[in-house]
């Protein structure tokens, strides 16, 4: 009896986790539909996919399509594809079906469900509506005058309230007939009276299908903006440039021998767009501080009990989706005896799911200069909501300060609280209050500057030619040839014999001229001298140097001489030297 | 005989005129004491002024200038005063004293940074020997090694290490007339100044509606780039005491 029971529970245990496991097998099961387009042109083709996907699909059978008005099906392009993927600990299958219809009757149709049976149950997909489009309504010209590609910038709302977020799509249009691989945003768009953020996007731009005036185009998004209106008015976006890679895939016209698959850069702009912004209203109460958007404030004292000097912060964080960079500091009433000090900002933004989010802080520092018990006034805040076009009241409730007096601390005297400097009422000095001058306007500077210069020059030239002088025997004896002959002929005068004195202006002479022009100093005849200084180039008397010479050397034989003929010939022989002196 | 004459008689006329020339700013500055201590603050500080602008200038006139400001609660007004009375040797004790009591007075207080150990050095030489110091100093290293070497070349200074020494003293020579020049450049291009009015913006450009950078407050120590101001008339390009640089309007800003 028991045995029996006991099998019996096991058996109804089985097939309840088998009934459970089948439902959840059943419930699990997805099946979907689409239709490529959905306005279609008669003559073209579009795709019906229908997905399935589920844990297992042990059976499956291929849909069956219906008959359907408009549309004929091509059945040697259907496409089947299967995927397997395993997530959270799950298995899924997911079986594909491209089914590749073409447009046949002008009109609005309706597809309708399909019938799919999986596992045992029969599914049916939701029905699709579509229109087909006689291609004769297109205007040939206009479809020919309607460029191939180009950007534009597409704002979600024209009519924003100062603050308020408005997202400028970059988008790029281009027809089927082209191919784009790349594109580069040109940097530096300026967006004049807006504060502007780039919103993070997925990385590759994906492109769908549109019509256009009739025309097929495929629209891509770039990027994507968030702006904010700093001001009311009619403001203008400037246009956004954009170069983009592509490459035509359709025959060129003009020569149908060629295929043109070469790639080519082609640089857009996008048309100036108008947004007209409005003004925030007034709110009914509370301060504004510029915030538009969904935001939450909290304000908090730290410490709430401090000392004597010491420092305490109130830190006002708003946080939320909006305009939070433009957001400004909420000014609060400070009781006397809190002083301030310089408040401190900090902030960080987030820029996903097309919303700029994020906080700010403001960080006011005060300090207690005497104790007792602070209260900071409660405040309520405005801040305009764009989504229910309203404002919304924030209060911020009231905080409390409690000061006392550090036990340590030293306590200030009388005098140290109050200005304890008397006026000095006795005699002064004075000065006179002069303009500065620049160091490189005042010559004295210039002076000092150069003189060292100067004395070095002058020292360097007198070293060169004590240098000369002592090194160089010729340079010597000729710096030295005046005054020796000039002291011989002194000699001379003060001789008390005439023929004596003869003999030293001969002397005086042959040993200037030799020294002069570096010649031997001994050996060398009157003529000889006189020839030299001819060759020399010197301009002097020679015939009266000859005469003098003459004289010299015939003195001895000479029968009477006299002292002033002497003294005549040594005037002569002064001059002589002199006129020397001057052509050296 | 007469040289003598006319000598002795330009002597006697300068020295009469120093006292003369010093009669007036005291006897001014007596009258504006008397009404500082009769308690009529704006009259004394518009008659410490005038001294002023007639070009005499002394410690007591600046201490006696930043007590009249306190004492009618202009405070920035006091500080710039006290600082320029700090200037004077004769009067640093009191200003310095006097300055601590207005410091302690603003509501708001600036945080500043400390100066890098080169700004000290320059603002030392500006304070201390002053540009021309600095300049004749080097000027003095420069004979020096003028001297040095002429010595040795006509002999009449001879010691060991003879070359080192004067290559050393023209280099340094060098080094400190170049340095006189820079801290002129410096003392020139830059000044110290006290806001005197109750708060000013400090902008990002010179410009009423350009973006925020600060708030100067009363008494806020700043440092004006001359050369940066040039060509905007009625503004100022600022280094605020925490190191933040900015515009400010020129308006209430007594220039050290």
């Amino acid at each position: 009896m028991t045995r029996t029971g006991k099998q019996l529970g096991s058996f109804l245990l089985f097939w309840v986790m088998v009934f459970y496991a089948s439902g959840a097998v059943a419930q699990d099961v997805r099946v979907s539909a689409s239709l490529s387009e959905t306005n279609i042109f008669v003559g073209e083709s579009v795709v019906l996919d229908i997905t399935i996907t589920g844990p297992t699909l042990r059976a499956l059978d291929r849909p069956v399509l219906p008959e359907t008005p408009g549309l004929r099906w091509l059945p040697n392009q259907t496409s089947r594809s299967t995927n397997y993927t395993y997530q959270n600990g799950r298995p899924s299958v997911t079986q594909s079906y491209g089914f590749v219809l073409i447009a046949e009757e002008v009109g609005s149709f309706t597809f309708p469900g399909v019938e799919v049976k999986v596992n045992g149950e029969t599914y049916t997909t939701n029905p699709i509506n579509f229109k087909v489009l006689d291609p004769k309504t297109i205007d040939s010209g206009q479809a020919e005058r309607a460029p191939d590609i180009y950007v534009r910038i597409e704002p979600d709302i024209t009519d924003p309230v100062v603050g308020q977020q408005v997202i400028a799509n970059v988008v790029l249009y281009f027809k089927n007939s082209i191919e784009v691989s790349s594109y580069q945003a040109s940097p530096g768009w300026k967006a004049e009276g807006f504060w502007k953020e780039e919103l993070e996007t997925q990385q590759r731009a994906q492109a769908t299908s549109v019509l256009i005036n009739g025309i097929r185009y495929q629209r891509a998004r770039l990027l994507q903006y968030a702006l904010f209106p700093t001001k009311a008015g009619e403001l203008t976006l400037s246009p956004f440039e954009v170069t983009v890679r592509l490459r035509q895939t359709s025959r060129n016209q003009r020569d149908i021998f060629s295929l043109n698959f070469a790639q080519e850069s082609k640089e857009l702009r996008t048309l100036p767009v108008t947004i007209n912004v409005r003004p925030v209203p007034q709110p009914e109460r509370g301060e504004l501080i510029g915030a538009v958007g969904d935001f939450e404030i909290q304000r908090s004292i730290k410490p709430s009990s401090a000392y004597v000097g010491e420092s305490v912060e109130i830190i006002t964080t708003i946080s939320g989706k909006g305009n939070v960079p433009l957001l400004n500091k909420l000014e609060y009433e400070y009781p006397d005896g809190l002083e301030q000090y310089t408040p401190q900002e900090s902030s960080n933004i987030t820029r996903t799911n097309q919303k700029i989010a994020g906080f700010k802080s403001f960080i006011d520092i005060v300090i207690a200069r005497n104790e007792g018990t602070y209260t900071i006034p409660g405040k309520e805040v405005a801040i305009y909501n764009p989504d229910i076009n309203s404002f919304e009241y924030i209060k911020l409730p009231p905080l409390t300060l409690t000061a006392e007096i550090d036990p340590k601390a030293t306590t200030p005297t009388l005098d140290e609280l109050r200005l304890n400097v008397k006026p000095l009422t006795g005699l002064a000095t004075w000065e006179s209050t002069q303009a500065y001058t620049p160091l490189h306007k005042q010559p004295v500077v210039w002076t000092l500057l150069g003189l060292p210069f100067v004395l070095l020059l002058g020292a360097l030239g007198c070293k060169t030619y004590f240098d000369k002088l002592n090194n160089d025997h010729g340079f010597a004896r000729s710096r030295k040839a005046r005054a020796k002959a000039v002291q011989t002929l002194s000699q001379a005068e003060q001789s008390s014999s005439v023929k004596d004195g003869y003999h030293l202006i001969e002397q005086a002479l042959h040993q200037y001229i030799s020294d002069k022009l570096n010649l031997p100093e001994a050996g060398l005849s009157s003529n000889k001298l006189i020839e030299e200084l001819r060759k020399a180039d010197i301009d002097f008397d020679s015939k009266e140097l000859k005469r003098i010479l003459t004289k010299c050397e015939t003195i001895a034989y000479a029968p009477n001489i006299t002292q002033e003929a002497l003294t005549d010939d040594l005037v002569a022989a002064r001059e002589l030297i002199k006129q020397i002196e001057k052509a050296l | 005989m007469k040289r003598i004459f006319f000598f002795s008689f330009f002597i006697i006329l300068i020295s009469a005129a120093q006292p003369l020339a010093q009669t007036g700013p005291q006897a001014a500055f007596d009258l504006a004491n008397t009404e500082l201590e009769n308690g009529n603050y704006h009259t004394a500080l518009q008659q410490y002024k005038s001294i002023e602008q007639n070009g005499y200038q002394s410690g007591a006139l600046y201490l006696n200038m930043g007590i009249a400001a306190t004492q009618i609660d202009s405070l920035g007004l006091a500080k710039y005063y006290l600082l320029k009375a700090a200037q004077f040797e004769q009067v640093r004790t009191e200003a310095s004293r006097a300055l601590e009591y207005v410091n302690s007075q603003f509501s708001r207080q600036s945080a500043t940074l400390p100066k890098l150990p080169w700004d000290r050095a320059v603002d030392y030489l500006k304070s201390g020997p002053g540009a021309k110091g600095v300049f004749f100093t080097g000027i003095v290293f420069a004979f020096l090694a003028l001297i040095l070497l002429t010595g040795k070349w006509f002999s009449f200074i001879r010691f060991p290490k003879q070359a080192q020494v004067t290559t050393a003293s023209a280099i340094i020579a060098l080094l400190i007339v170049i340095l006189a020049f820079y801290t002129d450049y410096v003392d020139r291009r830059y000044d110290q100044a006290i806001l005197i009015e109750p708060e000013s913006r400090v902008l990002e450009r010179p410009a009423a509606d350009a973006p925020l950078v600060s708030i100067a407050y009363e008494g806020y120590s700043l440092t004006l780039d001359h050369r940066e101001s040039e060509g905007h008339e009625g503004w100022y390009y600022v280094r605020l005491g925490n190191g933040q640089y900015g515009w400010i309007e020129a308006k209430g800003i007594k220039t050290l």
